[in-house]
């Protein structure tokens, strides 16, 4: 869909998944490193626990579909060379802090002045301008100023993060939205922009709308374990199984409490509890406790009952139970359950990337949509560092060897 | 006002809840004219979440609704009755993409799967999005994103060790997902710009969230490795944490990536003998007594306003933030500053409040213009003005109940 295009990679750790979506979709992806190689290569896990920059899962996650060059642009020759990639290229990713490509003379103005159409995609903690444009950060950092961090975790200990780090991988998603609309304009004016990303911003979409609570003048939601609370109401989706524990939406109102009578009246039918029980008006239960018309402790008596069900049933019959009755349960899964699920596997989900120099496949999660006409294809495995260096210098930009090994020599390459 | 980079792309929006309509809502931002067809009997679940209004329920009272609908147009339509055909069909002519979020089979049962549609409107571009994908074993289960998230792994990977899995914060897929809706109806309008082809997109909320989880699903196929929840600790950097601070449910996020960072840390805290402790003299000692380290740390965030506390760490440049809720979200310099918030007049309240778009373009602006329709709000303007019916057919429509 995008092979037309070229995509320069500059992102630090921070903006690596950006480029990598434009990648699955085709475009002609060219990671560049600094001279021995981007410092996400040092962050682990580690294929064989060895830290070594081409066995970095963190790097393999996000740079498939990429060919990587290695260039110094903060020298004046290095400079040069950027300018000529950019020249050609469509899209441009970037993730340093606000204004330091400018001051190398590499800002998007910069680059756009010599190259209009160019698109260039900022992806930074806090945007390009603010007050906290400057500030230091960490996922951990931009999840707390985000919203999601305080509505994550058990109600009587501190927020929790999702212990995969999450933070700029909503920022890079809207980087690649961002793009994508910018080139869909550029179709028409033939000229490009900036897309400038905040990853506070973009978290707060991770609060299911919590973060409008405060312009609406409603009450915030508060974290519980695997739940939310909000005002006096509080709902547990976690609930245990023999063998672990699931999910489950016990709601009430119009329309979630549509499911929760049709479960209750199974649990009647099963035994699980007495017929008035099962009966309840569970589409107005939430706001008869809402109102006080009936107490909470009715409420935890109910959910008293669906724990003590849910408690005598396994994950699978759990699960078997939602497919037949349409119940809104899932198990609570692990990431070895999810590499072996039945239903991935049906859909060819997961894809085995060879690398040759490990001498070995690896298994990577397959393409985020299944297109009947364009499907994404995993076209190359992550490089290694530089491994594009001759092909692109040499073979596409017409760099003489020469030129190359005084590049080269001179720490640039 | 300025041109935005979508408006020649029209989409006839089937989809409901959340991850569906977040997505189409980015593409709203960007000047998308989106149709959203509502049914007038089973109302959409995201109308009924909260936060509501002044905590009153009611069908516009939802801010997720508010949020995920905002720049659509909104259009009721009972798919049951046979006189529907006409409108929805007039509806497939004229757009370029139909989306819904439906379970698998409700679209076959309706005569309005792909290859129905694409009967009408060859190049046609069709998004189905839903939990698990239209195919395999669990195609059909239906529900919400917290049963995706914890389907696809995310519970079990947050939480403290010594407690079983919290699970991320709701219904943690529908953040994820919807950003790869919107790229992927973006990606096939540029395949059909090249190819004059439309298609037909397939999209498991499931497995498009997967992919915020890559390095764990790589560190299970290279090594085995079964990875869970860690609480707040990182492999790397010490502290790494979230402490205590003065107010209800107040806190503060700190990390130190380096042995500069600590050190400063240890001056803001006036403790800089602690930088020279045996226990903590580097990242690897501070990692292996961090909860020691991170007592000390409580202590003194404790008495701290967390806002204040922030400013004294980065005034040292240290990662910390106060750990911000809604009122300090609303309240964050930062987010006034980049005007985030976005005030649109409302039919029923005189006005609301939504969040504008995620992502800054520097010629042709995203811009939320218009807040989510109430039930059936355009009816008349779908028809009229969008489909051209004449004042008699528009008449004859209504008392057919094709509108509800």
């Amino acid at each position: 869909m995008l092979s037309p295009y070229r995509v320069l990679d500059l992102t630090n750790e921070r903006g690596l998944l950006c480029a990598q979506i434009l990648g699955d979709l085709g475009a002609d992806v060219i990671k560049i490193e600094p001279p021995g190689g981007s410092p996400a290569r040092k962050i682990g896990p580690f294929f064989e626990d060895q830290p070594d920059p081409n066995r970095s899962l963190f790097w393999w996650s996000y740079n498939r579909n990429k060919r990587s060059i290695t260039l110094d642009y903060a020298r004046t020759d290095g400079r040069e060379v950027l300018f000529r990639l950019a020249k050609d290229a469509h899209f441009i990713i970037e993730s340093d802090s606000p204004g330091y490509l400018a001051s190398l003379g590499l800002g998007y103005a910069d680059l756009a002045a010599k190259n209009p159409a160019l698109i260039g995609v900022s992806i930074t903690p806090f945007g390009q301008d603010g007050p906290k444009a400057n500030y230091a950060d960490a996922d951990l950092v931009i999840l707390a100023a985000g919203g999601p961090l305080v509505l994550t975790g058990d109600d009587d200990r501190p927020p929790l993060r999702i212990s995969v780090p999450q933070g700029y991988l909503h920022a890079c998603a809207d980087g690649a939205v961002g793009a994508l609309a910018a080139h869909h304009e550029r179709c028409l004016s033939g000229l490009g922009q900036h897309v400038d990303i905040s990853a506070q911003q973009s978290l707060a979409l991770a609060t299911q709308s919590g973060i409008l609570a405060a312009p609406f003048g409603a009450d915030q939601f508060r974290r519980l374990a695997g739940g939310v609370k909000s005002g006096a109401m509080f709902s547990q989706s976690r609930w245990p199984a023999k063998d672990g524990w699931i999910s489950c939406t016990f709601l009430f109102g119009s329309a979630l409490g549509v499911f929760t009578t049709k479960l209750m009246r199974y649990l009647g039918e099963q035994g699980w509890c007495d017929e008035e029980t099962a009966h309840k008006d569970f589409i107005g239960f939430g706001q008869a406790l809402a109102t006080g018309v009936e107490p909470m402790s009715e409420y935890a008596r109910v959910r008293g009952i669906l724990e003590s069900f849910t408690a005598a049933h396994t994950k699978d019959e759990l699960m078997r139970l939602a497919l037949e009755k349409g119940f809104l349960f899932a198990p609570v899964t692990t990431i070895e359950e999810v590499a072996e699920s039945p239903q991935l596997r049906a859909r060819d989900y997961f894809q085995d990337l060879e690398h040759p120099e490990l001498g070995r496949s690896f298994r990577y999660p397959g393409p985020f949509v299944k297109f009947s006409e364009s499907p994404i294809r995993y076209r190359r495995r992550p490089p290694l560092i530089g491994e594009h260096n001759r092909e692109i210098y040499c073979g596409e930009m017409g760099m003489s060897d020469r030129e190359l090994s005084q590049l080269q020599a001179g720490g640039v390459i | 006002m300025a041109r935005r980079p979508l408006e020649d792309v029209k989409i006839l929006d089937f989809m409901w809840v959340m991850a569906g309509p977040a997505g189409s809502r980015m593409l709203a931002d960007y000047g998308a004219v989106i149709v959203r067809v509502e049914s007038p009997t089973r109302i959409d679940t995201a109308r009924t979440l909260a936060p509501y209004r002044h905590n009153q329920i009611g069908p516009d009272a939802s801010a997720l609704f508010a949020n995920c609908n905002a720049g659509k147009f909104g259009i009721t339509v009972d798919i049951g009755n046979p006189r529907s055909r006409e409108v929805i069909f007039d509806l497939i002519k004229w757009a370029d993409v139909v989306t819904e979020s439906f379970s698998p089979k409700a679209m076959r049962a309706w005569g309005l799967d792909y290859p129905a549609i694409r009967k009408i409107k060859p190049d046609i571009i069709m998004l189905s999005t839903c939990l698990m994908g239209q195919t395999g074993p669990l195609a059909t289960f239906a529900g919400f994103g917290n049963l995706a998230a914890a389907i696809a792994g995310f519970n079990n990977l947050t939480g403290w060790a010594d407690r079983a899995p919290a699970g991320p914060f709701g219904a943690y897929t529908d953040y994820v997902s919807p950003r790869f809706t919107a790229i992927a109806i973006m990606a096939a309008l540029e395949y059909r710009r090249h190819t004059g082809k439309g298609q037909y997109i397939d999209q498991s909320q499931a497995e498009a969230s997967l992919h915020f989880l890559t390095p764990a699903l790589l560190d299970f196929s290279a090594n085995g490795r079964v990875q869970t929840g860690a609480g707040n600790s990182d492999p790397y950097f010490a502290p790494h944490g979230v402490y205590p601070a003065k107010g209800d449910d107040q806190w503060l996020a700190i990390v130190c990536r380096s042995e500069d960072d600590f050190r400063a840390l240890c001056e803001v805290m006036k403790r800089p003998a602690l930088a020279s402790d045996a226990r903590f003299k580097t990242m690897a000692h501070r990692r292996k007594n961090a909860s020691a380290l991170d007592e000390i740390i409580g202590n003194w965030t404790r008495g701290l306003e967390p806002r204040e506390a922030e400013r004294m760490l980065q005034a040292r440049l240290i990662p910390a933030h106060a750990v911000q809720n809604s009122v300090e979200f609303y309240d964050d310099p930062q987010i006034r500053h980049r005007g985030h918030f976005v005030e649109l007049p409302h039919p029923t309240y005189g006005d609301t409040i939504v969040e504008g778009p995620r992502a800054k373009l520097s010629r042709t602006p995203a811009q939320a213009r218009r807040a989510a329709p109430t039930l059936g709000q355009d009816n008349q303007y779908v028809l009229e003005k969008i489909l051209g019916y004449d004042e008699e057919r528009i008449g004859e429509m209504v008392a057919s109940g094709v509108l509800g």
